[in-house]
């Protein structure tokens, strides 16, 4: 089963138009300005899906839908935003069960709209229960993983929707189930040239995984913390949209290019608060005070690079090729701002990117680090191309030992 | 492109509408509404105001040209700006009376090893559409390694330059 660029390409629109109609339709009800901020397809592994929502308490509604395409899609949002949104539309302050109704309501023309846009497009019609009303913490909210047991991961469409004069965030979630959307998806399909196989994507994903790994072991072998890997994914979006996945809180961090197929940037992110302990933890003395230091900085960017070799090291082993990096930049700025040169340089030969995108916890001490990558489409097709039938079962091994843990 | 009038501000003293631009995207106000872009790299934001009319637009552009790309114009230095002096003309703003003021273009995180960077071009790039459409250039903050977000005062057309590193000034 293939998939191409063209039709990624062309289900991020239909995602993030749909999710456009939606927004239309809330706007329209409840005089609340709102923007679609990003759509991405991600490929993600079941056990990491709605990672991003944390511990927040969230209220939604949920639609099965059936058709061409089957599975389930949500629209949540903050149960704190509730009141105000059905205030909005109810006037005054509703008790529960009119804040509820109101969800539901809200809910159910949104996601019409929602799911309307692909069934038009797809020239088909797409059948959808009526809506449930759900409450839940972090990813409880979501529909559980689409059943079918043919792959570990999951394609997961997301729109995330801003509210301009709040800053309060929606999420559309849609989890089609595997087997009717990878048909769907190559139907769709324009070339045969630029396809990639998705099982091979899936490969990369596990590869990342690795990369992830040898990162977090490098670090655990530095400051000492107890550092795990924890979600990897893979996800594309237009170019314009990739600096928004970072948002607009300072970072600090090292950025590399690196060379060979494929050739890309890749960057090493902590929030501030996480820069400062990590450095803390590997500085001999104790520093005073909340400024970020010097000394912080350069524990960084010793940090940065190894973290780099370890995640680059990961793809190597699997590719079974060298890959080699500039050495690290370090970085200290807006978020958004670090990734937009980056995006910029990758923008100048493709529309769309995939973002690798993994993420380090630890349970010890508040320590946050994200990795990204960001390869060159055509070369990480090659590099696909190019993986060989055994080296991925190599991988598919390492991977089940990964999660074995 | 969403262009805002006044009718959602009932009360004349309320504070001014802020509208956010994204990516690749751009506004205009016609009501003196507050648009601000944020988390320029080597992406360049281009502000301009015709006080005759009053009209004001900010645009967020992160390629020099569109070359043979197709897409979203707003995306590109030369066809973003086209597009959003346009949309200013057809508010009723004439080009003999815009001021633009630009911002952004930092050459942070550069690998580029021949020539020069995508900050430095987009700068280049924004200038000559401007001139070639004899809008007059009036401020400019761009370059340097840092990153920046702005606030463009649509009633003013001042332009607030904030940087994480850096106190905050007005163009």
């Amino acid at each position: 089963m293939n998939v191409d660029i063209q039709s990624l390409g062309t289900f991020n629109q239909l995602a993030h138009e749909g999710a456009e109609q939606a927004t239309a339709s809330m706007a329209q009800m409840t005089g609340i300005a709102a923007d679609v901020d990003v759509t991405k397809i991600s490929l993600v592994n079941r056990e990491d899906i709605g990672e991003e929502l944390g511990d927040r308490e969230f209220v939604g509604v949920r639609f099965g839908y059936e058709g061409e395409l089957s599975g389930e899609t949500v629209l949540v949002f903050d149960s704190d935003c509730t009141e105000t949104l059905v205030g909005e539309l109810l006037g005054g302050s509703p008790g529960e069960e009119m804040a509820r109704s109101g969800v539901e309501e809200i809910g159910n023309i949104m996601m019409s709209g929602f799911i309307d846009g692909w069934a038009d497009y797809l020239g088909t019609t797409i059948d959808h229960s009526p809506p449930e009303y759900v409450e839940g913490t972090g990813a409880g909210i979501l529909p559980p993983a689409p059943a079918d047991a043919e792959s570990d991961q999951v394609f997961v469409f997301k729109s995330r929707i801003e509210w301009l004069e709040e800053s309060v965030e929606f999420y559309i979630y849609m989890l089609p189930e595997y087997t009717p959307l990878a048909e769907v998806m190559a139907e769709h399909a324009d070339t045969e040239s630029d396809a990639i196989p998705i099982d091979k994507l899936e490969v990369f994903n596990e590869m990342t995984t690795d990369g992830t790994e040898r990162a977090a072991d490098n670090v655990e072998m530095m400051t000492g913390i107890d550092t795990e890997a924890e979600v990897s994914q893979i996800s594309f979006a237009p170019i314009e949209d990739v600096p928004k996945q970072v948002g607009n809180d300072t970072y600090v961090g090292t950025v590399v290019e690196f060379t060979g197929v494929p050739s890309g940037f890749m960057l090493v992110l902590f929030d501030e608060a996480s820069a400062r302990t990590v450095a803390e933890a590997m500085m001999p003395v104790d520093v005073e005070g909340e400024e970020l230091t010097d000394q912080h900085k350069m524990a960084i960017e010793e940090l940065g690079n190894i973290m780099t070799s370890g995640f680059v090291d990961g793809w190597a082993n699997v590719l079974q090729t060298s890959v080699d990096h500039t050495p690290p930049r370090l970085v200290h700025d807006m978020g958004q701002a670090i990734v937009d040169p980056l995006a910029a340089q990758v923008g100048q030969h493709q529309e769309h990117a995939f973002i690798i995108d993994s993420k380090m916890v630890t349970d010890d001490v508040a320590f946050e680090s994200e990795i990204y990558a960001l390869p060159n489409e055509q070369e990480l097709r090659q590099a696909l191309d190019e993986l060989l039938v055994e080296r991925a079962d190599e991988t598919e091994a390492d991977a089940e030992q990964i999660f074995q843990e | 492109m969403k262009v805002y009038s006044g009718q959602s501000s009932s009360e004349p003293e309320s504070t001014p509408e802020r509208v956010k631009v994204g990516i690749a995207e751009y506004e205009v106000t016609t009501d003196g509404a507050v648009l601000t872009t944020s988390g320029l790299g080597s992406c360049i934001g281009v502000a301009i105001h015709d006080p005759s009319v009053p009209v004001a637009g900010l645009l967020h552009v992160m390629l020099p040209t569109a070359d043979d790309m197709d897409g979203n114009p707003a995306k590109f230095a030369d066809t973003g700006v086209e597009t959003l002096i346009e949309a200013l003309e057809s508010e009723g703003g004439d080009p003999q009376n815009m001021e633009a003021k630009i911002a952004g273009g930092s050459d942070m995180l550069d690998f580029s090893e021949s020539g020069s960077g995508i900050g430095q071009r987009n700068a280049e790039q924004v200038r000559q559409t401007l001139d070639e459409y004899g809008v007059s250039l009036v401020g400019e903050d761009v370059g340097g390694d840092h990153g920046r977000s702005l606030r463009l005062e649509g009633a003013s057309g001042d332009l607030v330059v904030k940087s994480a590193n850096k106190e905050s000034s007005t163009l």
